[in-house]
């Protein structure tokens, strides 16, 4: 019989790692269609709390309606986001700028630059401190399964990025739009030629990947009940390695890395001193990529 | 980027005429008059420890930025770690100072070269990677040191950071006065952007600009990538360990929150603000993001969003950098090396 | 280059375009994160120092006393940055700050140099104040809060302890203190662990500390940490009792953790019930600017930082200069602050007096055992 001590253990890296995912699924997204890192992805999970918790605070609506308050919220920051920090860098198409480097780093620049700008709107209108969103609106109630503890929000956050996952497969694969969505991040110019607006293809993909970091933020800042301005970063770092060592491609693929990850921190905790479990994380993410230098689900890519 | 756009419009391969080769030590002497005849008279005329500070402190990110640019502007590597490396510097001229007593004659040298040494280390399993995967791999290390510095308690002293009693000093002769210490920061800072300089302006740099263009074509034709790609990582951490050690004589003090995550991020934006691949935007995006925010200190708490704001549309504008590469190879090349070298009958053959 | 040499010309323009002062104000100093992600406490910081100066000023003294802000962001560069500015500005015959230790330190090597005096509210660095005979501070240290604990554990019969801190400076001394007094009180110390600041998740950590079995829990954290740590508490089941340094108490620690605050035990100097006038005007007045909340433990540790400075500056005058102010503040005894009585000791250490409270129904509760 296993010790029922690492069976909570391995229990609690699942939810960590669960809770990394749900923000991977997003940033995977939005990566793939552009092959830029964006990196106020953080910021739009910030944003999706923070108007969550707005919406809360004014009016008490039901959870439903807080929830489609935050899509909406999502949806209009991704398409800000888009048409402010990514759509101005396509304004160039001669092949020198398509292949220069300096434009590509300038277009992940920009959205750090958002990013910066966002966050620190965000605390000079709401302050640095935490907020609580009132208790009943809490997903963290105990619930025993077996000799493990979880919460109640541990089910929900498993539940959401279950479908998000099917919902974003069922788009990518079976959809006229996930068609175009993945021709794009295969060969934008190819996409453009065979008569994809591949605008029109990218904005979609922003509003959709946005709404779900907008959605994991509110979840997130319910299951901890604290929502603040630099909340998404640890989770933005956490979800782009995650994306990087399933690579890069493969949603399903970070969604596991994201568990991995989760699952080595937790476990980590019982050998080493908790300040150290990051540095098993990021030791797996070294292991993995001298192993798997493409990522362990990425494509096969032909590399020097 | 293609041979096309180096020689930028106007200016044929051997356009370089006479004049222009008699005009290449102007451009040198004046950048070093304004470093070390007229911001020092104007320090001194001011004489306001702040002034000093500023300077100093820019100095040091200019050398922190333009060896940032070595990796990431040359070689095309995307560098998410450079602050760890900057920390070791520091941390080992820190270390070196409280436990064994050394000055910075032999801290200075000690400290990139441990820098570089733990890049090199590092750099064995990972160099091979490229593109997104690399930089994943950078940051993984960068925070892997930062962890190292805040949790090995015995050695680092972790949290509770070092106190670094000795200021400069030159074999025993004291340069810790304003005007001496800036002379100190200044010289160092600038034999080591010449350095750099020279590296990326020359045949080693021009390689490395090919792997940065295409990996693959520059390994069919020959040139050695992964090697390369270390040698530039792990000089880039030697330059970014001296100015490591540059900080830590400076401030006195330092802990593991001065060499986190943010700071390799502030590089990052110093050499694609300035433009990524030229190093005289590399120098003015570190003075940039230096200066703006004490510049901006008068606004109160709504300084940081007006940073964020003037990174934003300087990015915006001039999405290649406020001096992008093309531009800066031209005056680099012309004004600073007279790099172009011509068979004895004038013709010219290619850059050195 | 000749943009550096235009943005210093634009700086130092501004700084001579500063309004001349009138002979009788004095200029004091405040360095403090005013924005980013500790800017919560350089704000309160900056309302408490306010309070403090709007008093003073109102009070009809010979002179009146100006306090410059600026903004450190809890970033070394920039705090030396400022330390640098205050020095120069002769006007300014004392400083206070920084808020973290880390920034304090750097910031204190220039003090140090310029002989200019320097009070923190908050920095908790043993070394601090032994850099030189200009830093003093007004926070409770380890060295005197852990024994305290340790001792009152001792007395509730809590013989095997754990004890997790934040992984900074403060966080070291709040183990090394506590422990050493445990061990030498004859208890034992199963479990001691230190956490990274800002970690979300303590459920890993937590069952760790179970598995040790201890008796109590000592902890040292702020109240965001605090939080997440008693609310995952109380998820997992646990029922340890757990004890607290006065850095945990505010009531924002309540407002966060909800019932899960229920039954934490912790010292404190400053308890915004105390009946005593000057604790009640101080609440009085910050809730006034607050939307009615109630003050924690650290802006009333900048309250009274603030206070003292400006006694010193009073002390030192006519004319204060920087050592006059200096040797005031090294001089203060039995100061009656909002946080008790303070005095300085040969190291420039306040020796507080503390009290022991606990969260009963929702609100910080004295208690007398």
């Amino acid at each position: 019989m296993i010790d029922p001590y690492y069976l909570q253990q391995l229990a609690i890296g699942l939810s960590l790692g669960m809770t990394y995912a749900l923000m991977a699924i997003g940033f995977t997204l939005i990566f793939g269609v552009l092959n830029v890192v964006n990196f106020a992805h953080g910021e739009i999970y910030t944003l999706g709390a923070f108007a969550g918790l707005v919406v809360i605070s004014a009016t008490a609506p039901p959870v439903v309606a807080v929830i489609f308050a935050v899509l909406a919220a999502g949806a209009l920051a991704g398409f800000s986001l888009e048409r402010l920090a990514f759509k101005p860098f396509r304004r160039f198409t001669d092949e020198a700028s398509l292949k220069s480097r300096a434009m590509r780093e300038s277009t992940l620049l920009s959205s750090l630059a958002v990013s910066i700008v966002a966050r620190e709107a965000l605390e000079l209108l709401f302050g640095s401190q935490m907020r609580s969103a009132p208790a009943e609106y809490l997903i963290n109630t105990p619930v025993r399964v077996g000799p493990v503890i979880l919460v109640t929000g541990d089910f929900i956050i498993f539940g959401v990025a279950a479908v998000m996952l099917v919902g974003l497969q069922y788009l990518l694969t079976r959809t006229r739009a996930g068609l175009a969505i993945r021709a794009v991040s295969n060969n934008p110019l190819g996409a453009k030629y065979v008569g994809i607006d591949t605008d029109r293809t990218i904005i979609l993909t922003f509003v959709v990947g946005s709404m779900m970091g907008a959605a994991a933020g509110i979840l997130m800042g319910l299951y901890y009940g604290a929502v603040f301005p630099a909340m998404g970063f640890v989770p933005g770092i956490k979800a782009f390695v995650a994306m990087v060592m399933g690579g890069l491609s493969s949603i399903p693929g970070a969604v596991i890395c994201a568990l991995i990850l989760g699952v080595s921190e937790s476990m980590a905790t019982t050998f080493v001193s908790s300040g150290w479990s990051d540095m098993v994380a990021y030791g797996f993410l070294i292991l993995t990529l001298v192993f798997f230098p493409n990522g362990l689900f990425g494509a096969r890519r032909e590399r020097v | 980027m293609n041979v096309s756009d180096l020689t930028a419009p106007g200016q044929t391969p051997s356009g370089l005429t006479a004049p222009d080769r008699r005009r290449g030590w102007i451009l040198p002497a004046l950048v070093a008059l304004a470093v070390f005849v007229a911001l020092p008279a104007a320090l001194a005329a001011f004489d306001r420890g702040y002034f000093y500070q500023i300077a100093n402190l820019a100095l040091i990110f200019v050398l922190l930025s333009a060896s940032m640019h070595l990796v990431t502007g040359v070689a095309g590597l995307l560098h998410l770690g450079h602050a760890a490396f900057y920390g070791v510097g520091a941390y080992t001229a820190a270390l070196m100072t409280s436990k064994l007593g050394l000055g910075f004659t032999v801290t200075l040298p000690a400290s990139g070269l441990v820098a570089a040494a733990v890049a090199f280390l590092v750099a064995l399993p990972t160099m091979r990677l490229v593109s997104i995967y690399f930089a994943v791999a950078t940051l993984a290390i960068g925070q892997m040191l930062y962890l190292v510095m805040l949790n090995w308690v015995e050695f680092t002293k972790g949290p509770n950071g070092v106190i670094v009693t000795k200021g400069f000093e030159l074999f025993g002769f004291g340069l810790s006065g304003r005007i001496a210490a800036y002379y100190t920061v200044a010289v160092v800072v600038t034999l080591c952007v010449v350095a750099i300089g020279r590296l990326s302006h020359s045949y080693y740099g021009n390689a490395l600009r090919s792997i940065r263009e295409d990996d693959q074509c520059a390994d069919a034709m020959g040139v050695r990538t992964v090697r390369l790609k270390m040698e530039a990582f792990t000089l880039s951490a030697f330059f970014a360990g001296v100015a490591g050690a540059l900080w830590a004589h400076m401030t006195g003090y330092i802990s593991p929150g001065d060499f986190k995550f943010s700071e390799s991020i502030l590089i990052l934006a110093m050499v694609v603000v300035g433009g990524l691949g030229s190093l005289p935007g590399a120098v003015i995006g570190a003075l940039l993001l230096i200066l703006l925010p004490e510049g901006l200190r008068g606004l109160g708490d709504f300084r940081n969003v007006m940073v964020g704001l003037v990174m934003f549309l300087s990015i915006l504008l001039l999405p290649k950098g406020l001096l992008g590469e093309v531009s800066a190879l031209g005056l680099v090349r012309r004004q600073f090396g007279a790099a172009w070298r011509r068979t004895a009958g004038g013709e010219g053959i290619g850059w050195r | 280059m000749t943009f550096r040499r235009l943005a210093l010309a634009t700086v130092a323009a501004a700084a001579f375009a500063a309004p001349a002062l009138a002979a009788d104000t004095v200029k004091l100093g405040y360095q403090l994160p005013l924005t980013g992600d500790t800017a919560q406490y350089g704000q309160d910081f900056r309302k408490a120092a306010e309070i403090a100066l709007d008093e003073f000023n109102a009070a009809g003294k010979p002179f009146k006393v100006e306090i410059v802000f600026e903004d450190s962001r809890s970033d070394a560069k920039e705090g030396t940055n400022i330390a640098r500015k205050f020095v120069d500005d002769k006007a300014i015959v004392g400083v206070l700050g920084d808020f973290t230790s880390g920034v304090s330190m750097a910031s204190a090597q220039v003090y140090k140099e310029a002989g200019l005096a320097q009070l923190s509210q908050t920095a908790s660095h043993p070394d601090y104040t032994k850099i030189s005979k200009y830093q003093f501070r007004n926070i409770a240290t380890q060295a005197q809060e852990g024994p305290y604990n340790a001792q009152w554990m001792a007395s509730k019969g809590y013989k095997n302890v754990a004890v997790i801190a934040e992984q900074t400076d403060w966080g070291q001394s709040v183990v090394s203190g506590y422990s050493e007094a445990v061990k030498a009180g004859g208890g034992t110390v199963a479990f001691s662990e230190f956490f990274n600041r800002g970690l979300k998740d303590y459920r890993s950590l937590i069952s760790k500390i179970e598995r040790a079995k201890p008796d109590a829990i000592y902890t040292g954290f702020f109240y965001e940490d605090g939080a997440q740590f008693l609310k995952q508490l109380q998820q997992l089941g646990v029922k340890t009792p757990v004890y607290s340094t006065s850095a945990a108490y505010s009531p924002k620690l309540i407002e966060l953790a909800g019932d899960a605050a229920e039954g934490v035990r912790l010292t404190s100097n400053f308890l915004p019930t105390d009946p005593a006038p000057n604790v009640q005007h101080f609440v009085t007045e910050w809730k006034k600017r607050s939307a009615d909340a109630v003050p924690g433990q650290f802006p009333a540790q900048a309250y009274d930082a603030v206070r003292i400075m400006l006694a010193a500056v009073e002390k030192a005058q006519p004319n204060p200069t920087r050592e006059k102010v200096r040797d005031a503040l090294a001089q203060t005894t039995d100061f009656p602050g909002v946080t008790g009585k303070t005095t300085f000791n040969a190291e420039r250490e306040p020796v507080k007096e503390l009290v022991k409270v606990e969260v009963k129904g929702g609100a910080f509760v004295p208690v007398a055992e």
